[in-house]
């Protein structure tokens, strides 16, 4: 059974020609406990399918499914605080709090009831291979793979079923990466969760259980 | 519950920028909290006054109306009192008529009619005493002549003209025609010796009220029905009158007589620079009930009598209903209505013009601090873009990001105004009473202009009691009350609101993926 599925999904820009598309006929199908990698190069909508997936912009043709409902359809801010995890290329954490408190203010956003939000928190840190004196400090203190690891750790914080992941590895070294997509895959195999990881990777691809190679329409 | 905690951590972590806002709302409430106070204050000091001193109507004579009707000429005089007799007086039926009004709250009146008296001076200037009758015997030569002079032309004489008087009996027959003097004088005056003054109430008694007239021994008369009467001082020490007394007064018509108990001696204090009368004017005023003064009238129709009434109106806005309705009810058209409106205005203008000077100056305050915050704001807003996207992307809701933008900038207000608050009740008071000495000086050196104008001896009466009103209110004792903090509060919260328009606006426009994109 699909967590999400992508029915004829299509996008242009609304600047664009009436049939210039970034791309069309989309249909993927993403279930829980896999691992999944939409590849293609540079230029081929990879990052749009993913704001399409999380409901930051809305398919021009076509319908996303999540759990048989419509996101168009959906409150797309409880969507994106309940239901989908997004981990970004370039992290999206907010510089002026610590790295605790970014996870905190995810779980506060959520409609998802959490209690002792610290300790989840840290436990949530300590998953992803980061310390409690590490916990404290300030985002920008933090290298890129430490950052990378807490934005993980931000979206797995309201428990949700889909995490989707652009270039999570894109600036970070190999042995980070591997560390990085070991996490992923724990997740989807221990966690039941349906990893996304939106690549040009071919590490990453090697790793996942399922690719879909966007190519440009 | 998150977006006050988010609002909490942003303001502490954001300090520069807050403490800036901070400083601006501070100023803003130190200026506000003065000119709410000041204004608060002048407001209720005003609304005092008009409680404390009611709009009164009264009805006068429309002199330059009736000088229309007058003539001039050899009989002028004599035509000219008829004219103004063919005038009907106000009687005090009208009056009550008139007061029946539901544009009043009250009204009174004062009946007055005067008589003599065989057991009591009058206090006057004037002394009429008799003495004997002294003969003086002279010689003087007369010689008459014949009747060369028929023309009855008298010859040189005179002085210089000879040294002798000369007698002509003229030859023709003479007759003598004689005229007998009549009084011709306007049938309203008051024409005995004491003025009896009848009050109807209490409210009506304006010069015990000021203070121009002061009970000195005994007390005022409390039963406005009976013979009970009131006496100046200078009636009293020239007839020997004590409290408690009886006097006794005739009708000049009909030599009927009335016996008043002398509850009360007065002093007129109004006579004090006054010099020019050895008495003053209302020595001979006898203050009694006006029920008292309708006895007299029932027995004497022919009595003289003035009424002055008084209407006290509801507000401002009843005046010229009151005037129409007083018209319509057969007011004479050579009477008006007049109010002591001006005169309450004179005593208030002052303060007035601090609280006009109040309320622009907030306004302009408010205005330049609305700009500086919200250009401040938009600033800001383009600075934390960045967080608008990240806040949009975890799925914090427009609203909710608007609401956290908002509260940041109203607890950083809320504080800076209760501090302004603070400071702005310690300067108001000064402010206020040094903006109010100054306004009543510039008012004063006007008016002492005015009267420079009419020469510096004679100084206008009107004109000097405009210059004794303007002091009416003059100090403001300017004070935060509940009211100020509400308005404060109001300042601040629409402040906030309207500064925060540039956050609402670009938070509802910027899309999460842009703002990300960009940053990337």
């Amino acid at each position: 059974m699909s967590i999400l599925k992508l029915e004829d999904v299509g996008y242009r820009y609304k600047d664009a020609p009436k049939d210039q598309y970034v791309f069309k006929n989309i249909n993927y199908e993403f279930e829980q406990g896999k691992t999944y990698a939409i590849k293609g190069k540079s230029g081929s909508g990879k990052t749009t399918l993913l704001s399409l997936i999380t409901g930051l912009e809305k398919c021009t043709e076509g319908n996303v499914l999540y759990d048989g409902k419509n996101l168009k359809k959906m409150n797309l801010d409880k969507y994106r605080n309940t239901d989908i995890g997004i981990v970004f290329q370039s992290y999206n954490l907010l510089p002026r709090l610590t790295a605790i408190e970014n996870i905190i203010l995810s779980m506060d956003v959520s409609k998802v009831k959490i209690k002792k939000k610290k300790e989840k928190a840290l436990e949530l840190m300590k998953s992803v291979g980061l310390s409690e004196e590490q916990a404290k400090r300030k985002i920008l203190k933090l290298s890129g793979g430490e950052q990378q690891r807490i934005a993980i750790a931000r979206s797995l914080s309201y428990n949700p079923k889909i995490i989707i992941a652009d270039e999570p590895t894109g600036n970070l070294d190999k042995e980070t990466e591997t560390e990085i997509l070991n996490i992923f895959t724990r997740l989807a195999k221990e966690e039941n969760k349906c990893v996304i990881i939106v690549t040009h990777s071919q590490n990453v691809c090697d790793r996942v259980d399922c690719i879909y190679d966007l190519e440009k329409k | 519950m998150y977006i006050l905690k988010n609002s909490l951590i942003s303001i502490i972590r954001n300090k520069g920028r807050n403490i800036l806002i901070g400083i601006i709302v501070l100023v803003i409430a130190c200026s506000a909290t003065v000119t709410l106070s000041i204004r608060n204050t002048a407001n209720n000091l005003v609304k005092n006054y008009e409680e404390a001193h009611d709009i009164i109507a009264t009805i006068s004579f429309n002199r330059q109306q009736l000088s229309e009707k007058f003539e001039g000429g050899e009989d002028a005089i004599k035509n000219n009192i008829e004219a103004f007799n063919e005038i009907e007086a106000i009687t005090l039926d009208n009056v009550k008529n008139y007061g029946d009004s539901s544009y009043l709250k009250n009204y009174y009146y004062v009946y007055s009619t005067s008589l003599n008296s065989d057991t009591l001076t009058k206090a006057t200037d004037k002394y009429e005493y008799e003495v004997e009758d002294k003969q003086t015997t002279t010689s003087t030569t007369t010689s008459t002549t014949g009747g060369e002079n028929a023309g009855g032309r008298m010859p040189m004489g005179g002085p210089g003209g000879g040294g002798e008087r000369h007698t002509f009996t003229n030859r023709n027959t003479t007759t003598i025609i004689t005229r007998t003097k009549e009084t011709f004088q306007s049938g309203r005056n008051l024409t005995g010796d004491f003025e009896l003054d009848g009050y109807s109430s209490y409210d009506g008694m304006t010069n015990f009220i000021d203070g121009t007239y002061k009970i000195t021994d005994g007390e005022m008369i409390t039963d406005f029905e009976n013979f009970e009467c009131a006496i100046s001082s200078e009636l009293a020490t020239l007839n020997q009158i004590n409290v408690g007394d009886t006097i006794t007064f005739k009708n000049p018509n009909t030599e009927a007589t009335y016996d008043f108990l002398v509850k009360g001696i007065y002093k007129d204090n109004s006579n004090d620079d006054d010099s020019a009368n050895m008495y003053s004017p209302s020595a001979n005023t006898i203050i009694v009930g006006s029920k008292i003064i309708e006895k007299l009238v029932s027995d004497d129709s022919t009595l003289v009598t003035n009424i002055t009434p008084s209407f006290i109106l509801q507000n401002e806005e009843a005046i010229t209903p009151f005037s129409e309705e007083v018209k319509a009810k057969g007011l004479n058209e050579y009477y008006t209505v007049n109010t002591n409106l001006e005169e309450l205005k004179t005593a208030t203008k002052s303060i007035e013009n601090v609280k006009t000077f109040a309320t622009t100056f907030l306004a302009i305050t408010l205005i330049i601090a609305t700009i500086v915050l919200l250009v401040i704001n938009m600033i800001n807003i383009r600075e934390r873009k960045y967080e608008i996207g990240v806040f949009r992307t975890i799925g914090v809701s427009k609203f909710k990001l608007t609401i956290q933008f908002v509260l940041e900038l109203l607890i950083v207000s809320l504080i800076a105004l209760c501090i302004g608050a603070v400071i702005g009740t310690f300067l108001s008071k000064d402010i206020g009473n040094s903006l109010l000495q100054n306004e009543i000086e510039a008012t004063q050196v006007a008016n002492e202009q005015i009267l420079d104008n009419f020469g510096k001896g004679g100084k206008p009466m009107d004109l000097e009691r405009a210059t004794v009103q303007v002091q009416a209110i003059n100090e403001i004792d300017a004070v935060v009350d509940f009211k100020v903090i509400l308005q404060l509060l109001a300042i601040g919260l629409g402040l906030t609101i309207v500064s925060s328009l540039a956050s609402m606006i670009s938070i509802q426009r910027f899309s999460p993926l842009t703002i990300l994109k960009e940053r990337s």
